[in-house]
């Protein structure tokens, strides 16, 4: 099949995900009802008459900004994914490798402990102070590795990447056991979730994933030359050091801020550059917006998953992601291994 | 002069492991690099293409090579690396258009121009991959792959090649197979080639001039043909010649 089709394929299933994200829930609402309340409020076009009273407050305040942020970070966490495990290398790196959850982690459990989340401003400097961290974190660890070893190679940030993210996940586990009046609600953030999310959220997360998107694009063929291996990158032309650190620092900024309004959410990072490569090939190009499609996509309906599963309570949207995504992290590491690539 | 380089050293952070090594390199000159294991060929050649830290000077003529960015030294300097694994699926023909990497501009409507993918063509049929063109580079073996790595470093259409052990994974016939391309190469105005060699014969027949080193230091430069006996004998610690000659002899 052509590109150009299977792209456009990815769109339509977009597309439906997201139309069956805003239909399905408690109350299941016709997609022509929600075509129609969608128009009303673009082109203050009349509302049918016969729809449903509650139905275009749940549509425009709860359903669509919710499946909103979840198609963003699936998006932006898939893209996060596919930079990195190309500038360092290495098919299973992620963001969160490099420290970037567990760094917002322990941003948003200081915000909590502190009763800060609790106050009128909660909302804004939770999200503010975890991003904050997230940023920190990923600097501390290209720091680290570029003392460690001059270098710098994929393998030393992957390390201490992983040393920093072990070490801040055990602060913040240190912080809920010593203040259990807010242990609930850090294991609750370390979960992610995107319940109770509001257009505001929307509205940071959607031109940050727009501009850094676009950046990657613009680097498309710097990232397919960075995945032969630092040395040959430097030999065809690549200013390692500086392409590295701002490809890293736009992941951090990507990644940092889905994390910060929704917390940890794994695997998406990882599964959704793999499955684009395996329909698209590797040239950037392709795999970036292939890939942010299907994480976007896949994370709608994990999200659906998490609410309409076992109503009315809703699994963590987490525990869906890991489910899917553990096996399949499996699944890649030993086909790999077989064909001796890793 | 295409290439010389002047006193040049360079190590790890350590003691040096090339010392105050000087050679230049003429129009259609191929230089082979001789030595045992450990004695800083890899790093000579690294340090030349300015992938290490280095001391002394490095003249791509006459001009500077430290003061060139660095997609301005890929235009004129191409490394082929000693084979490492590929991770990404991508396919022969993208793998070899990445040779066009410094030529570009880059950006969001950089597409492919005809003056690339006429280099790309003319550098897979050089190696005689053109009919693999769509086959993922994961896919093929070590000795293919070394095959398409050549073709990239043809497609990057450089002044100078640099090669560390171009032959390691390939058959016989492909050796001399590239050894010949290379030849053809070079014979093209303004170029020149650096190769580091396992194989004396091999290494011999694809230079005209030869570099022995031991142990970081430059025993001989100069002619290939006149090469030493007893220098061989010296720096590999064994009887080469008489290694060669047993060798000949089963097949007489």
């Amino acid at each position: 099949m052509k590109t150009g089709r299977k792209m456009a394929l990815l769109v339509l299933a977009a597309v439906l995900a997201v139309m069956a994200g805003t239909a399905l829930g408690s109350v299941s609402i016709p997609p022509g009802d929600i075509l129609a309340i969608l128009s009303g409020r673009l082109f203050g076009t009349a509302l049918p008459p016969d729809i449903g009273p509650g139905y275009p407050a749940m549509v425009t305040d709860m359903r669509l900004p919710r499946v909103a942020l979840a198609f963003l970070t699936g998006a932006a966490l898939a893209a996060s994914g596919t930079v990195m495990q190309s500038v360092l290398q290495n098919p299973l790196a992620s963001p969160f490798g490099l420290g970037v959850s567990s760094g917002a982690g322990l941003g948003a459990a200081i915000v909590i402990v502190t009763g800060l989340a609790s106050g009128a401003m909660g909302p804004a400097i939770l999200p503010a102070v975890s991003l904050a961290f997230a940023l920190a974190t990923a600097a501390l660890v290209l720091w680290a590795a570029g003392r460690l070893d001059r270098g710098a190679g994929g393998v030393t940030i992957v390390l201490i990447g992983m040393a920093a993210s072990l070490f801040f996940n055990a602060v913040m586990d240190l912080l809920a056991a010593l203040s259990p009046a807010y242990a609930q609600r850090i294991g609750l953030w370390q979960l992610g979730s995107f319940s109770m999310r509001e257009w505001s959220a929307v509205w940071v997360l959607a031109p940050v994933t727009a501009v850094t998107l676009a950046y990657f694009l613009c680097k498309a063929r710097t990232l397919d030359v960075m995945t032969f291996g630092q040395e040959q990158a430097q030999a065809m032309g690549v200013d390692l050091p500086r392409a590295r650190g701002w490809l890293i620092g736009a992941v951090a900024l990507l990644a940092g801020t889905s994390v910060a309004f929704v917390g940890i959410i794994g695997f998406v990072d990882l599964i959704a550059p793999h499955v684009a490569r395996r329909f698209f090939g590797a040239s950037h190009r392709r795999v970036l917006p292939a890939s942010a499609l299907i994480g976007g996509t896949f994370m709608v309906l994990c999200d659906l998953a998490a609410r309409t599963l076992i109503p009315p309570r809703e699994i963590p949207i987490g525990s869906i992601t890991a489910l899917l995504g553990a096996p399949f992290f499996l699944y890649v590491y030993f086909t790999g291994r077989r064909r001796g690539r890793l | 002069m295409i290439l010389e380089v002047k006193d040049l050293s360079c190590g790890y952070g350590g003691p040096d492991v090339v010392r105050n090594v000087s050679f230049s390199l003429r129009e259609g000159e191929r230089l082979c690099v001789l030595g045992p294991n450990g004695c800083g060929k890899t790093t000579l050649l690294r340090a030349v293409a300015g992938l290490l830290p280095r001391r002394g000077q490095v003249l791509l003529r006459g001009a500077d090579a430290a003061a060139l960015p660095r997609r301005e030294l890929a235009r004129r300097v191409a490394l082929m690396s000693q084979l490492s694994p590929v991770y990404f699926s991508y396919t022969v023909y993208e793998t070899v258009m990445l040779g066009r990497y410094p030529h570009r501009k880059g950006g969001l409507l950089d597409r492919d121009s005809d003056a690339d993918r006429q280099a790309v063509r003319e550098s897979l049929e050089r190696v005689g991959l053109w009919s693999e063109r769509d086959r993922p580079v994961t896919e093929l073996s070590g000795g293919q792959l070394q095959r398409v790595f050549l073709a990239r470093v043809f497609a990057q259409d450089p002044a100078v090649i640099l090669l560390d052990e171009p032959t390691n994974h390939l058959d016989l016939k492909y050796q001399v197979e590239l050894t010949e391309s290379l030849r053809a190469w070079t014979a093209r105005p303004g170029r020149c080639a650096v190769g580091v060699f396992h194989d004396i014969s091999l290494a011999l027949a694809f230079a005209d001039t030869a570099l022995v080193m031991c142990g970081g230091d430059v025993r001989y430069l100069g002619p290939a043909a006149a090469l030493d006996r007893a220098l061989l004998n010296r720096v590999y610690d064994m009887d080469v010649a008489g290694y060669m000659r047993s060798a000949l002899r089963r097949w007489e």
